[in-house]
């Protein structure tokens, strides 16, 4: 749930692997399976995906051109209205400004530390494994209880933060209640869950670089700031993009840090798409789960969109090199 | 090894698909054996399952009153009763996908229930109340619960507001006794705050969770209300001084916690357990929580109103409402009659620390001493208009946007304008 280890794992079960690979060398490459069999294999996943991707998809595209009243009821067709309301909403500019900056901040910062965390853990040190362990709760605490505890971390009256602050003789600092502290203080947390997947694939990254190519760089009298700049980076590209690309993704469509961290704050100021659309359909004055699915609609759209860019402007880099 | 994979694989083909039909016919199923069975008649018509879908009022009491209910109902009616409990924070998402899917329960426990009266989905009381429970159930309620001339919401449980005030830190600030005036409870808010080390005088809960509460009380005793008639009234200049004189507490005289607009009504209540906070507006389970924990001794009083009149008490109360499915009547019938029946409702709410919403309840509560601040208000106790469909849509927005009039540049007059806006056109 933390991190986008959800996508890795359900890709590993599409694929079941052999149990004794080494065992089984009766199946030679390439011969093909029968319908049937092939059914067989694919059928679980595919009944699957039907009832988890498929239906859903559908039933949100009917929702979002239905009219419901406030109880839920559909009370008929509303055309293009809904996503009309969705439009036209007052709040609409401040939630999508929200977006960007918690999905660009939270992003950016994740692979940077995770860059330097990596870095750090692939060198030998007394405590390593220790460290590596400690990497990896954030990761694996469910990510409500995290954002419940940053909440008494961050709270005014009884805070951590504002302790210490009070001991070192400094006001107290209102991070959920105030306007300019409440992003960055979510923002800290969507780091701080996201850096241990991030830092993983890192090291793995890292890992899978030879070992000879720095001995070369360095025979050729390369600084390591140069052998981390033309060789490290370069190598590390496939491990940045999967890792960007995921934590797109996920942050984009992160609810718990937000939904915890915001809920004392009324109004729209600081939600972003995902806590929008689900006021819309079920805390706010619209209570519309017809405006809200078509809010939905919009989202896939824009993580479409926002992850092609990605991948075009990446791509293209590589091109130009 | 092959055959053996391929059954594997083949099982679990089979396991999802039963899977999946399973949940598809789930919910036909109450229906198709209720048919057979309603046409019987009689009371004791048997064999047909219902389902219930409850809020969560406590972790500890709430499932435990319901599954022993659901025992006492299907031993004395022969039918099944589903129970789901559910928490307050989803319940609505959980009732309104029930709907949308075309799969509502047949009882729902909820603190709304006009929009469902007008979406024609419930039944009324005259179709499942019996004529003595109808008659033992107070007139305030009937009334909160009648959409259109006909009741629809049958009150499970109510509460009360009343003034908390901490007794310690009112001799400590050398006050007498609880404020009767709005000016008196100003000085006496000063007086608290100026003991100093994080002393609060007033705990405001403003914030998105219950504002419409917090507001109720203090405009209803300066003579305010939601609506006159049929006529929204949430910018009326009565209430317009009571957003002005919250927003001065707030703002002006620094007497309330810090940012009220985004307080919500729990972090009130957990400030007033710390013991730092002079006054507060609590109800039952508050203080049952402080009885338990025994740090703050405090004080229950009446409201003070703003020219020193009687003061008037804000009242909540949840809804049972019954959905019109085929052939559930009957069964809807014996569920009301169980639960209205005194050892089910009162034991409910005494175990969840509420207050009757029956005659019969009154008198069984009446030598409770705990209770008597509340139960002697009950009778003529004020509510929101709960009986509007309107008031469903105007209480969230009431509730995201309310706190907004007290911070430091809001605009008491602006936001309620911005609220009956609202009001007319949900009407």
């Amino acid at each position: 749930m933390a991190t986008p280890s959800g996508a890795v794992t359900s890709s590993d079960a599409a694929a079941p692997a052999p149990a004794r690979p080494a065992r089984r060398r009766r199946r030679t490459v390439g011969q093909r399976a029968s319908f049937g069999s092939a059914l067989l294999w694919l059928g679980p996943a595919l009944l699957l995906i039907a009832g988890v991707v498929v239906y859903p998809a559908i039933a949100l595209v009917q929702a979002s051109l239905s009219r419901f009243s406030v109880t839920g009821l559909r009370l008929g067709g509303a055309g293009a209205d809904n996503y009309r309301h969705v439009l036209d909403h007052p709040d609409l500019g401040t939630v999508l400004t929200n977006t960007v900056i918690w999905v660009v901040a939270v992003v950016a910062l994740t692979v940077l530390i995770s860059l330097a965390v990596a870095q750090f853990l692939t060198k030998e040190f007394f405590g390593r494994r220790l460290v590596r362990w400690a990497l990896i709760v954030p990761w694996a605490a469910s990510l409500v209880i995290t954002a419940k505890t940053f909440v008494l971390i961050y709270d005014f009256y009884y805070g951590t933060l504002n302790t210490v602050r009070d001991h070192l003789g400094m006001s107290p600092v209102d991070y959920l209640g105030s306007d300019t502290w409440i992003l960055p203080a979510m923002i800290v947390v969507g780091v701080f869950v996201s850096v241990p997947f991030t830092a993983y694939v890192f090291i793995a990254g890292l890992a899978a670089i030879p070992g000879d190519v720095y001995e070369a760089a360095r025979i050729d009298g390369a600084s390591p700031w140069q052998i981390y700049r033309r060789i490290t980076l370069p190598l590390l590209r496939p491990a940045l993009m999967v890792a960007s690309v995921l934590n797109i993704i996920y942050v984009f469509n992160s609810f718990p840090i937000i939904w915890t961290l915001n809920d004392r704050n009324p109004g729209f100021s600081h939600d972003t798409t995902i806590t929008f659309m689900y006021k819309l359909a079920f805390k706010s004055a619209e209570k519309d789960v017809g405006m809200s699915a078509a809010a939905g609609i919009f989202n896939v759209l824009l993580i479409l969109v926002v992850v092609a860019i990605y991948l075009k402007v990446t791509s293209w880099k590589e091109e130009t090199r | 090894m092959h055959t053996k994979t391929t059954v594997v694989a083949g099982g679990l083909v089979a396991a999802l698909a039963l899977a999946a039909c399973g949940g598809g016919t789930g919910a036909g199923d109450s229906g198709a054996t209720g048919g057979g069975a309603s046409g019987s008649g009689g009371s004791g018509s048997g064999g047909k399952t219902i389902k219930l879908v409850a809020a969560e009022y406590s972790k500890d009491n709430t499932a435990k009153f319901w599954n022993q209910f659901k025992t006492k109902y299907e031993a004395k009616t022969g039918n099944k009763l589903e129970v789901q409990i559910v928490s307050w924070d989803t319940i609505d998402q959980t009732s309104s996908t029930m709907i949308q899917n075309n799969n509502a329960p047949d009882i729902l426990n909820l603190n709304a229930y006009a929009s469902y009266a007008k979406d024609d989905l419930l039944y009324s009381a005259d179709d499942v109340l019996s004529p003595t429970a109808k008659a033992d159930l107070l007139p305030a309620f009937v009334k909160s619960g009648t959409y259109k001339d006909k009741m629809y919401g049958m009150p499970d449980l109510s509460s009360a507001r009343a003034f908390f005030y901490n007794k310690a830190l009112f001799t400590k600030a050398g006050i007498a006794s609880p404020p009767k005036t709005w000016a008196e409870f100003e000085a006496d808010a000063k007086k608290i705050k100026a003991l100093g080390k994080g002393a609060i005088g007033y705990a405001l809960p403003l914030g998105p969770e219950e504002s419409q509460g917090e507001f109720s009380i203090w405009t209803f005793n300066n003579g305010g209300t939601w609506k006159n008639g049929d006529t929204w009234a949430i910018n009326s200049d009565k209430n317009v001084k009571t957003l002005e004189f919250m927003k001065k507490l707030a703002v002006d005289d620094k007497v309330t916690q810090n940012n009220p607009g985004k307080t919500n009504r729990q972090q009130a209540f957990d400030l007033f357990k710390s013991g730092n906070v002079g006054m507060v507006v609590g109800f039952s389970p508050l203080a049952a929580d402080l009885d338990k924990e025994k740090k703050v001794d405090y004080g229950v009083a009446p409201m003070p109103t703003a020219d020193g009149g009687t003061p008037k008490t804000f009242g909540v109360t949840d809804y049972l409402m019954a959905f019109k499915k085929p052939g559930n009547q009957q069964a809807v019938k014996d569920f009301y009659d169980l639960y209205y029946s005194k050892d089910q409702v009162n034991q409910f709410i005494k175990a969840e620390g509420f207050l009757p919403v029956t005659k019969t309840g009154l008198d069984y509560f009446k030598n409770d001493a705990k209770l008597k601040v509340y139960l002697d208000t009950l009778p003529n106790i004020q509510l929101t208009p709960t009986d509007d469909p309107a008031w469903d849509k105007v209480k969230l927005a009431v509730q995201q946007n309310l706190g907004s009039g007290v911070g430091p540049s809001g605009d008491p007059k602006k936001t309620l304008d911005s609220l009956q806006k609202t009001a007319e056109s949900s009407s």
